[in-house]
């Protein structure tokens, strides 16, 4: 029944988010739809797309094989740099299609050779080294000539939001499609298995060191695909758009806020909180920062297993829940 | 006679200035059921642990059906057939029992990897034979102590292994309970597995092994059939030495 | 010859400022076994202080110290009972989540009033230095390691000769016993996050007359300190100094490699933080 009705909601959401967009102005006028979006609110739902596809993939390593990583952003700023050095007219001056092709793979490799050492971190060791390892990635890009340095990189402007939100979009489905597949296979359950307890799992013949790569990697391929169709649609590249560290905390918030180690809460918390940022202040203001702090903190304190899990899960909305499950975690 | 399951030969590990095994070794043959018995920190657990992997012997060797555990990965030796309980139990806690037995049958061998319906059929049989039938559906935190014991066993049983290691799985619980447990190891056995018990309580190891080992300060002190090595002074001595130290820990509040 | 002497000069004064921004990180590490990420932050708002009294009271800077340590005490045992407290016993991703969330809304209120520019505290005797032979000593960067060194001292007592510092042993040592014998849980954690914040606060004004400050200026600060402790091992105030004074040598001869420069700071300190974590994961000094 519950999964009869998930579907159903989860087909008329993949129908509205595919039609809706051709109801932004220009393309409504040319097919002869009434106009429903401007050109604005499908760069918001582009975003939110790429909100998806970051949080849904963090929630692979992050929520599935509870490794948090605090350092996805560098996945993403990596496909961003992949793809825009191959398009870059004064580089790779390649087609778009091409340059997105590079986006998951640079992001995977690099995954693959610095994932054998984090991931034998655990804990905050582990959150920390991938914190620095964005960083540090971060740093040495902008330190290099032939990537443009602090100036970054510029792939041609393609003016259509619609084909971008439509790449972005797939990108998401993509991911949140990946998900599904991984919690039906033996992967999922090896991933849970080491994020319930690691040495069980492995006693029990879990490739553990194995299956923490596959996560990884798959983890920073989706997420240099979002960072790949940002630079073709941004159109611009350098450290400070495609390494920040907040996003890294944003995507953790927000799986955090949806519910981790599902497939829907990261796309509810996604959704929910970008759509929150954008209408408060366009998404940087000071004072939606300071809000996202709170954020953090009351989901932290309050929400510890996400929104979703008050519709899947145990969580119930009543006084004694939120009690009891504060009484688990306080002094 | 043909080469047996498990060989250890001066298996050695310490920790730090702590020698917590000291040149171990004993055979144990195919579908044979050993008890290892010892006071407390004698070293069994971390017998158990150097058998299964988790740690790296610091000299000596250990070899499962021919091989050499030392090359091989975690993972590698479960699927080669060692399967074990935690002493402290460590459930999937966000997993039913059902779910975590079905891991131990989805990842345990390599002879047939299963596919996870089929994994879970065999989590079922399993949970009916260590005697959690009926309870599958309950995550742990619902189990009660003795049943979350069950589903140590159940887990590694369901990895289908040649060897079973059972690191106190009857501590603490009652006398119809451990009868009940008993029970269970004894059909384990009878299916042709091989396995090393730990306990402390005598009864079981007198019941049902026909040959124990006993550990002290992480050496191998005597091994024989039970009812011979229990009476030993030997080994009186060191459970008496025990069992005085932990009454004057006792009465320092502390034990 | 001469100019290895100077950078070796720098190179440990630095290391007393990495000492200041790590000592109060690693007490609540080690004890409350949270990665403060606001730590950071704390040390901006201490700086913030300084800069403040500075230029509207003329407050000497080094002056100001104490009055940043007892405001940022304030803050830290304000946050850790009302706050932190309530998930101490939560997996530690959600300590690193918490604080991060305290980390973002003090930048951006910090931000709000003080604006992105750039801030420094400049005493009359900013440029002065003691001349030694070939090697300039800024007296500025000596008093703030001397102070860095003082704050070590400090705090080793205080963990080792007072009743506090006992209380904050014991709860460190074992949680349920301490509550035994009477030490209350909640206060001793707030008083320990409290007494690491003050730390910060110290580390914060001492900054301010080395470097340019500003509301974003923080998180190198959390992640310097994180491969000070490393890099020394958690669990003592030792450990911490070895540890930084270490870093201060590696950032210093590290960035005069050739192909490096100052752009490679935070890169320089990651790669010695995952080797050393790989290498020997308790630390020099850790057991
Ligand atoms: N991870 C470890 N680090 C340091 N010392 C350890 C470690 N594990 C075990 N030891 C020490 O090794 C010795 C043997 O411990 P072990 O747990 O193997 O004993 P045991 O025979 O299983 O005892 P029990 O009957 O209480 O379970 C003890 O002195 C213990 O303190
Ligand atoms: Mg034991």
């Amino acid at each position: 029944m519950r999964s009869r009705v998930l579907g159903v909601v989860t087909v008329a959401a993949v129908a509205l988010f595919t039609l809706l967009p051709l109801t932004t102005t220009d393309p409504a006028r040319a097919m002869g739809l009434p106009a429903l979006l401007d050109r604005s609110q499908l760069r918001g739902l582009t975003t939110i797309s790429m909100f998806v596809v970051l949080t849904s993939a963090w929630n692979i390593i992050g929520g599935l094989a509870g490794y948090p990583s605090f350092g996805n952003v560098a996945f993403f700023g990596l496909g961003a740099y992949a793809t825009a050095l191959l398009t870059d007219p004064d580089h790779g001056h390649l087609p778009l299609g091409v340059g997105l092709l590079a986006s998951p793979l640079v992001p995977a490799v690099v995954a693959l050779v610095v994932g054998f050492p984090l991931l034998r971190l655990r804990g905050h060791y582990f959150s920390i080294a991938t914190l620095g390892t964005a960083i540090a990635f971060g740093e040495v890009i902008n330190n290099m000539d032939f990537l443009g340095g602090a100036t970054g990189l510029f792939p041609p402007i393609i003016r259509s939001d619609l084909l971008f939100y439509y790449l972005m979009f797939g990108a998401a489905a993509l991911t949140v499609g990946v998900t599904w597949w991984i919690m039906r296979s033996r992967l999922g359950h090896g991933l849970v298995a080491i994020r319930e307890n690691e040495e069980a799992a492995a006693v029990l013949g879990v490739d553990t060191t194995r299956y923490k790569i596959i996560a990884f990697v798959v983890a920073a391929a989706l997420t240099g695909l979002a960072g790949g169709v940002f630079a073709g649609w941004n159109s611009f590249v350098n450290r400070d758009n495609v390494f920040p560290v907040d996003y890294s905390v944003q995507m953790i918030l927000m799986a955090v806020i949806g519910g981790s180690g599902t497939i829907s809460g990261p796309v509810v918390g996604a959704v929910g909180l970008e759509a929150l940022i954008q209408l408060l202040a366009g998404g940087s203001g000071v004072y939606t920062q300071i809000l996202l702090g709170v954020l953090l903190a009351v989901t932290v304190i309050f929400l510890p297993r996400g929104v979703i899990d008050f519709v899947i899960g145990r969580s119930r909305l009543t006084l004694a829940h939120f009690r009891r499950s504060l009484r688990q975690t306080s002094v | 006679m043909s080469a047996p399951l498990l060989a250890l030969s001066a298996v050695t590990k310490r920790f730090g200035g702590v020698t917590a095994l000291d040149h171990v070794s004993f055979d144990l043959a195919e579908g044979e059921l050993v008890g290892l018995i010892g006071p407390n920190g004698a070293g069994k657990t971390t017998l158990l642990n150097c058998l299964s992997r988790l740690y790296r012997l610091d000299g000596g060797s250990i070899r499962f059906s021919g091989m050499d555990i030392a090359k091989l990965g975690r993972h590698e030796v479960a699927r080669l057939g060692v399967g074990r309980t935690f002493q402290v139990v460590r459930p999937f806690r966000s997993m039913t029992a059902r779910e975590n037995v079905a891991i131990g049958a989805l990842f345990g061998s390599d002879r047939a990897r299963l596919p996870p319906r089929e994994a879970f059929r065999v989590a079922d049989e399993v949970i009916d034979l260590v005697g959690l039938g009926g309870r599958g559906h309950l995550l742990v935190d619902e189990l009660t102590v003795p049943d979350r014991r069950h589903l140590e066993v159940a887990r590694a049983l369901a990895t289908r292994p040649r060897l079973l290691l059972l690191d106190e799985v009857m501590a603490g619980l009652n006398p119809s309970e451990v009868a009940e447990a008993l029970e269970v190891v004894k059909r384990i056995h009878a299916s042709g597995i091989a396995i090393l018990v730990i306990e402390h309580v005598m009864q079981v190891i007198v019941g049902i092994c026909p040959r124990v080992v006993v550990l002290h300060f992480g050496k191998v002190l005597l091994e024989g059939d039970p009812s011979t090595v229990l009476k030993d002074p030997r080994v009186v001595e060191a459970y008496l030495g025990e069992r005085y130290a932990r009454r004057v820990r006792g009465s320092r509040g502390d034990g | 010859m001469s100019l290895l002497a100077q950078q070796l000069v720098l190179a440990i004064l630095l290391g007393g400022v990495y000492v200041a921004v790590a000592i109060g990180f690693s007490l609540v590490w080690g004890i409350l076994n949270i990665i403060n990420l606001s730590h950071g932050a704390f040390i901006v708002v201490g700086a913030y202080i300084t800069w403040t009294l500075f230029g509207r009271l003329g407050l000497d800077p080094f002056l100001s110290l104490p009055i940043d340590a007892a405001a940022l005490f304030a803050l830290g045992y304000l946050l850790q009972r009302g706050l932190i407290n309530r998930v101490i016993r939560a997996p530690v991703f959600f300590t690193l989540l918490l604080t991060f969330g305290v980390n973002l809304a003090i930048v951006n209120l910090l931000l709000a009033v003080f604006t992105s520019d750039f801030r420094s505290v400049t005493p009359p005797y900013a440029g002065s230095g003691i001349v030694l032979g070939p090697v300039v000593i800024p007296s500025i960067r000596l008093a703030a390691f001397a102070i860095a060194l003082l704050l070590a001292a400090l705090l080793s007592l205080l963990m080792r000769r007072t009743r506090i510092g006992a209380a904050i042993q014991a709860v460190a040592s074992d949680r349920d016993a301490a509550q035994l014998v009477g030490i209350d849980l909640r206060h001793t954690y707030a008083l320990t996050y409290g007494i690491g914040a003050a730390c910060a606060g110290v580390a914060g004004g001492l900054l301010s007359t080395v470097q340019a400050i500003s509301p974003t200026a923080g998180e190198p600060y959390t992640l310097q300190a994180f491969v000070v402790v490393v890099l020394g091992g958690l669990g003592s105030v030792t450990a911490t100094v070895v540890g930084g004074l270490l870093f201060g040598l590696i950032e210093v001869f590290g960035q005069s490699a050739p192909g490096l420069g100052a752009g490679y700071a935070n890169a320089i300190a990651f790669a010695v933080l995952v080797i050393v974590l790989i290498v020997r994961p308790q630390g020099l000094l850790g057991r």
